[in-house]
């Protein structure tokens, strides 16, 4: 029972690391918390159920061009729209993905409808034994691909070119200007990179939960708890979060009642940011005057 | 300001400083005349709205609406535009004010005003406590932990047995210093309450205390450095803005006398109110009066394309970011502002 917990806790959890993973790379190079992030997930979704019901698509090609235009949407928005105030303080960035969030909300309400929908693909609902703890495949399958994505990550940022570049970017903006980085690609590439995970996360997610414009709201606010772990900079640590909120609100969920589930969360970043307000693994940054 | 008289010391300026000082403090002043005056103007429009001929107690509704969003971004914009914090959580405020006072008008039939004055201090109890959490974080920090005590909120409400979830609580009508009354009844209930917010919020903003927060905004450690006590004053501030958008949510509760998880378990309330003081103008003390009519009219007249209207709220919200970053108010001040400053200017050039 604990170790079935433990598992499928980490099967939610590997999602809100992805989600949280976006959040961290879109912050740390642009000072933007991006609100829009579950958002583009959201479309990603809804364009999975266009591809595979109406053009009918089988699946693999349907996950293919979502996280294709979920790549554009997401560059997209920042060469349109963040790129011209790139250089305002942090609320005005804030509240402008407010706006990306609200126009993306209304566009998913106008074109496909309010209601929910369920995702054309389920799986197998027989659970699959490993070590005396049940899974759902669904699960079992998400697990997989967020360990597959995150690998590709993790060799993105250290064994490419671009990828070294963005973490120059982050790490000293103006340097990494001066050492002729192009810093206005890596962060239109940042961006494209956000929209390029929320792609995986919503068509993972879809099938798990039903498709509808508030379906990420929460799983963004977790992953927003999780990226704070990892003091809103560090990629190790909000996944290390995202991991935990999972695995903790699963257990709260099966031993105290399935409505401590958020509260779980929320429980969680009080405490971490009562202890430890730079985050779990955070770097403290220098004050500036 | 620039009554004080002038002592010299170690910072003793020069003549031509001095009057260059005097000028800037004049300015100032006057934005701030033109600010009160702008928002008394407001005021009187909404309260002689149910005078108008041919209103019916349906409009007056939508104005007590109107109403309840202005004071929700009055509360907001002491964190947004004057010290300079952020939360993304008000809407659980909102939710505390409504609970806390349809809870005592229901099971102990206590009056309206009471409920609202008791939903204010509940919350801004509440605020006071959570403030300790987060006033240790800073910028973004503290908008995901707002955003995550929103969803906390949401959460009680849908799950505490007391709160009734999705079913909601209906309420008794209203009962206002002992009168029961109707929809204008409770909408001069409200624009009393607004009233009082409104010069709650001028006083505060203008005496020391408000001084002190926008030093805090405006250089943080240069403030603490002048002895500006940090957690004090940010504690204060996230109490008062909680406490005022406590009163919006008690008159939420009131104005269709139903509160439901449906309802307050969600972060558009949050959202929406943040977004009425961005647009409105978050430093400008009629700020607010032009974000509740943006974001409560523009729903009201899309009605029958609710999601258009959220398109176009988005796209009004990036214009304005792009455009104009002090807000609406403030692009409708600038002309008489103009005006001002030339003048000034042209007083200035005679001196030398």
């Amino acid at each position: 029972m604990l170790g079935q917990q433990i598992l499928s806790g980490l099967a939610t959890g590997s999602l809100y690391a992805l989600t949280a993973i976006a959040v961290v790379i879109v912050f740390r190079n642009t000072r933007t918390i991006n609100l829009a992030q579950g958002d583009f997930a959201m479309i990603g979704a809804y364009l999975g159920i266009v591809f595979l019901k109406d053009w009918g698509l089988n699946y693999y090609a349907t996950i293919f061009l979502v996280v294709i235009c979920c790549t554009l949407l997401g560059a997209g928005v920042e060469r349109l729209i963040m790129r011209p105030i790139a250089n305002s303080d942090w609320l005005t960035l804030f509240t402008t993905t407010i706006g990306i969030y609200y126009i993306l909300h209304g566009l998913a309400g106008w074109i496909w409808g309010r209601d929910t929908k369920a995702f054309p693909v389920t799986f197998d609902p027989t659970p699959i034994d490993i070590g005396g703890a049940l899974i759902s495949q669904g699960h079992l399958y998400n697990m997989l691909w967020a360990l597959a994505i995150g690998g590709a990550l993790y060799c993105f940022f250290n064994f490419t070119k671009q990828g070294v570049a963005m973490r120059a970017v982050t790490d000293d903006r103006d340097a990494a200007f001066l050492m002729g980085i192009p810093v206005r690609f890596i962060v239109l590439l940042t961006w494209g990179m956000a929209g390029f995970i929320a792609g995986f996360v919503g068509i993972l997610i879809a099938p798990i939960i039903y498709v509808s414009p508030e379906m990420m709201d929460e799983v963004l606010v977790k992953g927003y708890v999780a990226a704070v772990f990892g003091g809103l900079y560090s990629i190790r640590g909000a996944v290390i979060g995202a991991l935990l909120i999972g695995v903790a609100e699963n257990l709260a969920g099966g031993y105290l009642g399935s409505h401590f589930k958020t509260a779980t969360a929320f429980a969680m970043i009080v405490a971490l940011l009562a202890v430890r307000p730079q985050g779990l693994i955070g770097i403290q940054k220098r004050r500036e005057v | 300001m620039a009554q004080e008289t002038h002592t010299p010391g170690l910072m003793d300026l020069d003549a031509a400083s001095r009057k260059k000082r005097d000028i800037i403090n004049t300015y100032k002043r006057r934005f701030r005349r033109h600010d009160a005056i702008a928002a008394a103007i407001f005021f009187a429009l909404l309260f002689l709205t149910p005078a108008l001929p041919g209103v019916k107690g349906w409009m007056v509704s939508e104005a007590s609406l109107v109403v309840i969003y202005v004071i929700a971004a009055m509360g907001i914009s002491i964190l947004v535009g004057y010290i300079g914090l952020v939360s993304v959580g008000h809407g659980g405020f909102l939710a505390i004010g409504a609970y806390t006072s349809a809870l005592l008008t229901k099971y102990y039939a206590v009056d309206l005003v009471v409920g609202i004055i008791a939903g204010m201090l509940v919350s801004a109890f509440i605020g006071a406590i959570l403030a300790l959490v987060f006033l240790r974080l800073s910028g973004a920090f503290m908008a995901i932990g707002t955003l995550g005590f929103a969803f906390f909120v949401g959460t009680v409400v849908n799950n505490v047995p007391i709160f009734e979830g999705r079913d909601g609580i209906l309420l008794p009508d209203n009962v206002a210093l002992g009168m029961e009354i109707g929809d204008f009844g409770f909408y001069y209930v409200s624009i009393v309450s607004l009233a009082l917010v409104t010069i709650f919020v001028f006083c505060i903003v203008n005496s020391g205390t408000g001084r002190a927060f926008m030093a805090l905004r405006d250089s943080e450690n240069a403030a603490m450095a002048s002895g500006v006590n940090r957690l004090f004053y940010r504690t204060l501030a996230f109490s008062i803005s909680a406490g005022i958008t406590g009163i919006a949510g008690a008159l939420n509760a009131h104005i269709v006398n139903y509160v439901s998880a449906e309802v307050y378990a969600d972060i558009w309330f949050s959202v929406d109110i943040l977004m009425a003081v961005v647009v409105g103008g978050p430093a400008i003390l009629f700020g607010p009066y032009l974000g509740g009519l943006f974001v409560v009219m523009l729903p009201f007249f899309l009605e029958e394309l609710a999601d258009f209207a959220f398109i176009l709220k988005g796209v009004v919200l990036i214009l304005v970011l792009r455009f104009a970053q002090a807000g609406v108010a403030e692009v409708l001040l600038r002309p008489i502002q103009n005006l001002r400053r030339r003048k000034l200017l042209e007083v200035a050039r005679g001196a030398k």
